[in-house]
C-alpha cells in the first residue's frame, strides 16, 4: 500500500511526533506507516482521513502487489 | 519552592524506583538461592540493577507506550511470583500432607497468573503497531523456547544434566527480547 501521509503532514508542517499525538498513537507507528512498512487498521485510517479532511483513498493507494 | 509538576515527577520517580528496585531485589534473591550464591549479594545486585533500570525508564521512557502504572504493576506481579516461588520451594520441603502440598503449589501459580494478566493488560494498552510488535515477539519467544526445551530434552536422553526451570524462564525472556528486536527492526 502506498500513501501520501508524509506529503500531507509536510503540508501542515507537522512533525511525526505531533501527528502521533493528534492520533493518540506512537511516533513509531506514524514512521512505519509513512515508510510503507505497516498498513494501519481501518479505524486509524478513518482517523487519519478525518484529521486531514479527505477520504481514505485520497491518502492510501493500493500497489500492484496488493491487488 | 518545588512546583506541582516537579513534585508529581518526583513522586513518579520514587514509585518507579521502588517498583523496579523491589522487582530486581526479588530476582536477585531467587537466582542467588537457586544458584547457591550469597542471598545478600543477590538482593543487593538485583536491587541496584532494578533501581538503575527504574531511573533510566523514568528519564527516558521506552518507545513502547506503556502507562508507567501498568509497568509498575508488572513489576509488583513479578515480585509476587518470585517471592511466592521461594515460599513454595521452602514449604514443599516440609512434611506436608498431599492436600497441603497441593495448596502450596497454587502459590506460584497465582503469582504467575498475576504476572501474565499484568503483561496482557500492558500489551492491551499499547497502540496497534506496538501491540502487533509485542504479539509477534511473544510468538517468536514461544517458538524459540519450545525449540530449546524440546532440543534440550533430547540432550537429556543423551546424558546431559537436567535443567533448572529458572534457566528456561531466562531463555524465554531472551527469546522474547530477540523477537522484539527482530520485529522492531522489521517495522522501522
Amino acid at each position: 500500500m502506498k500513501n501520501r501521509l508524509k506529503v500531507l503532514r509536510a503540508e501542515r508542517d507537522w512533525s511525526q511526533a505531533q501527528l502521533a499525538e493528534l492520533l493518540d498513537v506512537s511516533r513509531q507507528t506514524i514512521n512505519a506507516i509513512e515508510n510503507g512498512k505497516y498498513d494501519p487498521s481501518l479505524p486509524l485510517a478513518f482517523k487519519l482521513a478525518n484529521l486531514f479532511g479527505c477520504r481514505i483513498e485520497d491518502i492510501f493507494k493500493p500497489v500492484a502487489s496488493d491487488k | 519552592m518545588k512546583s506541582d509538576v516537579q513534585n508529581q515527577a518526583m513522586s513518579e520517580l520514587t514509585k518507579n524506583l521502588f517498583a523496579a528496585g523491589l522487582t530486581g531485589a526479588s530476582f536477585g534473591l531467587l537466582y542467588a538461592s537457586g544458584f547457591g550464591v550469597s542471598l545478600v549479594l543477590g538482593v543487593l545486585i538485583g536491587g541496584l540493577f532494578g533501581i538503575a533500570l527504574g531511573f533510566r525508564l523514568t528519564n527516558r521512557p521506552p518507545k513502547m507506550r506503556y502507562p508507567m502504572r501498568l509497568a509498575r504493576r508488572m513489576g509488583y506481579a513479578a515480585t509476587f511470583f518470585l517471592l511466592a516461588s521461594m515460599v513454595y520451594s521452602y514449604l514443599i520441603d516440609l512434611d506436608l500432607t498431599r492436600s497441603q502440598a497441593l495448596l502450596v503449589t497454587l502459590l506460584p501459580t497465582l503469582g504467575w497468573t498475576a504476572l501474565v494478566v499484568s503483561i496482557g493488560m500492558a500489551i492491551a494498552s499499547l497502540d496497534e503497531l506496538q501491540r502487533r510488535i509485542q504479539t509477534e515477539a511473544i510468538a517468536i519467544g514461544f517458538a524459540g523456547t519450545a525449540i530449546f526445551v524440546a532440543g534440550y530434552a533430547l540432550l537429556q536422553f543423551a546424558g546431559f544434566a537436567t535443567i533448572n526451570v529458572g534457566v528456561v524462564l531466562l531463555v524465554m525472556a531472551a527469546m522474547w527480547l530477540v523477537g522484539k528486536l527482530w520485529t522492531l527492526w522489521r517495522y522501522r
